[in-house]
């Protein structure tokens, strides 16, 4: 795939605070790329960057392999946090200052209207509007002059279980028509539906980058426990079985090697002598295994 | 350019503040010129109507409608600054202006109500020239015209600092306040504060006052009376004198300049939120 955006050792703080820290990131044509991370680990910042909004301490980033980033401008639609109107002008009159910055005709508003279903309220101030119409209206702001490429900063934010779901709907029809799409989100399970890949962050840094599927895979986890804990949790250890042991309450919660079941680990415990009085399989959700590799770095 | 010019008129002509002002505008500029001829009745001596006429007119007028620059300032001021409350300065970069388009976007409007000011003025010279003169030739009523170009030069500058102070303070009443605070009352004390010194003509707001200076009436009342007597000296003390006027008009210039590379400065370095 053809490299659409390449961000090398970028860096950026505001005062004391160090919002991204070398930054590394490669994005290719056509990927739903995830940016997640906790409220504060650097993903606005660096949506921000990447859109011309604030300027970089340190490190570059070059948009279609070149290092311009207004010539690329109208390839890009984005709509970083909250969309701010002209909240004196319809929806109309401020779709058509977004259509003269990106060069956009008049004719492509009834079209975005459609898409983010506000055709009605076209001629609505945008003062009138509620939190989910407004953020359509920025999604809808994206798409006039048909860009390649979606940049979005959280676009479900503050928004109520429907209003999620119309802006979801929107976002996947966009990435299902071929677009890239590089969404930044602290919902978890925003990205897992819509993304093909994410890259995680914490305090700016990188914790992780891959597609979503082998970064965020639902592992088994087995909870174990027989008359010696301590000794089971022992030779585990030493089994090249598990991957991770945790202690709980009266058992032990293990996190298994690849191609390892929990048939494995019973005929290993009785291969030691030591009998299960209790085996208990379960999957971990994405949330805490995104939890954990947050937690883990810090 | 043009692009740039058809988002500020979507812009103003449909905020509501914005054609109030400007209208308010236009009301205190016709009130202005109406109180002159009122006052006339009361001053036997020099009829202030001699003023409105030809070629005395341009200059008259331009003296005494300076101040209304300040009110287009203010507007000025008020756009800027609702840009910032409304973060739609945002906006325009994350679509796609750069920040140098953003200033750009406001010096435009700037000349254009640059334009329409000195319009106005030009219009209402020429309407009373009409008016008041009894004497009419082409020289004559097109004779101190040339005032017009300094009045577009004065209004802009006007401007531009109404502009940079809003793109410091980016609040609106602390902008207001800050603007008139400089004008009414920094300036003026400045002035006293110097006022033996040949450096008080150097003042930015009085440079740029300066460039509509208060018409020669000792002269224009010896035209009247068609007296051919010297002028005595000592009585052409009471006008200030001040730079020549090409010094004037050039420290304007730097000033205007500068004024602008400031507000340059401010928009590349403001983070929008």
């Amino acid at each position: 795939m053809k490299e659409l955006l390449s961000i090398e050792g970028l860096s950026k703080s505001y005062k004391h605070v160090q919002a991204i820290k070398n930054l590394n990131l490669l994005i290719s044509e056509g990927q739903a790329f995830g940016i997640l991370g906790p409220n504060g680990s650097g993903k606005t910042t660096t949506l921000s960057i990447i859109t011309g909004i604030i300027r970089q301490d340190s490190g570059s980033f070059s948009w279609f392999g070149e290092e311009s980033l207004p010539g690329h401008r109208k390839s890009i639609g984005s709509l970083i946090e909250s969309p701010h109107f002209y909240p004196y002008l319809n929806l109309e009159k401020n779709l058509r200052i977004i259509c003269d910055i990106k060069g956009a005709s008049y004719r492509d508003i009834p079209r975005v209207l459609e898409i983010s279903k506000l055709k009605e309220r076209s001629k609505s101030r945008f003062s009138t509007l509620s939190l989910g119409m407004k953020q359509r209206l920025g999604i809808a702001a994206a798409l006039l002059a048909d860009p390649q490429v979606l940049v979005l900063d959280e676009p479900t934010n503050g928004l109520d279980p429907e209003g999620i779901a119309e802006v979801r709907e929107i976002v996947i029809e966009q990435v299902t028509g071929g677009k890239t799409l590089i969404l930044a989100s602290h919902i978890l399970s925003e990205v897992e539906k819509i993304c093909s890949h994410v890259a995680i962050l914490k305090k700016g840094e990188l914790l992780a980058c891959g597609p979503v599927r082998e970064l965020l895979s639902e592992e088994e986890i087995i909870e174990v426990s027989c008359r010696d804990n301590q000794l089971l949790k022992q030779k585990l250890r030493h089994s090249k079985l598990v991957r991770e042991i945790e202690p709980g309450n009266g058992v032990l919660v293990l996190t298994l090697e690849e191609g390892v079941g929990a048939g494995d680990i019973n005929a290993f415990a009785f291969s030691n002598n030591l009998v299960l009085s209790h085996m208990y399989s379960r999957k971990r959700s994405l949330e805490s295994q995104f939890l954990e590799l947050v937690k883990e770095e810090s | 350019m043009r692009k740039l010019l058809h988002i500020e008129q979507i812009k103003l002509l449909n905020y509501n503040p914005f054609r109030i002002t400007i209208a308010l505008y236009f009301v205190a500029f016709a009130l202005g010129i109406l109180i002159y001829p009122a006052i006339d009745k009361e001053i036997p001596v020099i009829s202030l109507s001699d003023l409105f006429r030809f070629p005395d007119v341009w200059l008259f007028l331009a003296w005494i409608t300076e101040p209304y620059n300040a009110v287009l300032a203010l507007v000025v001021i008020m756009i800027t600054t609702k840009e910032f409350s409304d973060h739609t300065f945002k906006t325009q970069v994350v679509f796609g202006l750069s920040r140098t388009d953003l200033l750009l976007q406001k010096l435009l409007a700037i000349a254009l109500l640059s334009l329409f000011a000195t319009l106005l003025v030009g219009l209402t010279s020429m309407a009373l020239g009409f008016i008041y003169s009894y004497k009419l030739t082409l020289k004559i009523a097109f004779g101190n015209s040339w005032i017009l170009g300094r009045y577009l030069l004065a209004s802009f500058s006007y401007m531009t600092i109404g502009l940079m102070v809003a793109l410091l303070i980016k609040n609106t009443a602390l902008s207001l306040i800050t603007f008139l605070a400089l004008r009414v009352f920094v300036d003026p004390v400045l002035w006293l504060l110097l006022r033996n010194h040949e450096i008080k003509w150097y003042l930015p707001f009085r440079t740029v006052t300066r460039l509509t200076p208060v018409p020669d009436l000792i002269e224009i009342f010896q035209r009247k009376m068609n007296s051919s007597e010297p002028v005595d000296e000592a009585s052409l003390e009471i006008l200030p004198k001040g730079l020549p006027p090409w010094l004037t008009i050039l420290m304007v210039l730097l000033y205007t300049g500068l004024v602008i590379w400031a507000c340059h400065r401010l928009l590349q370095r403001r983070r929008f939120t």
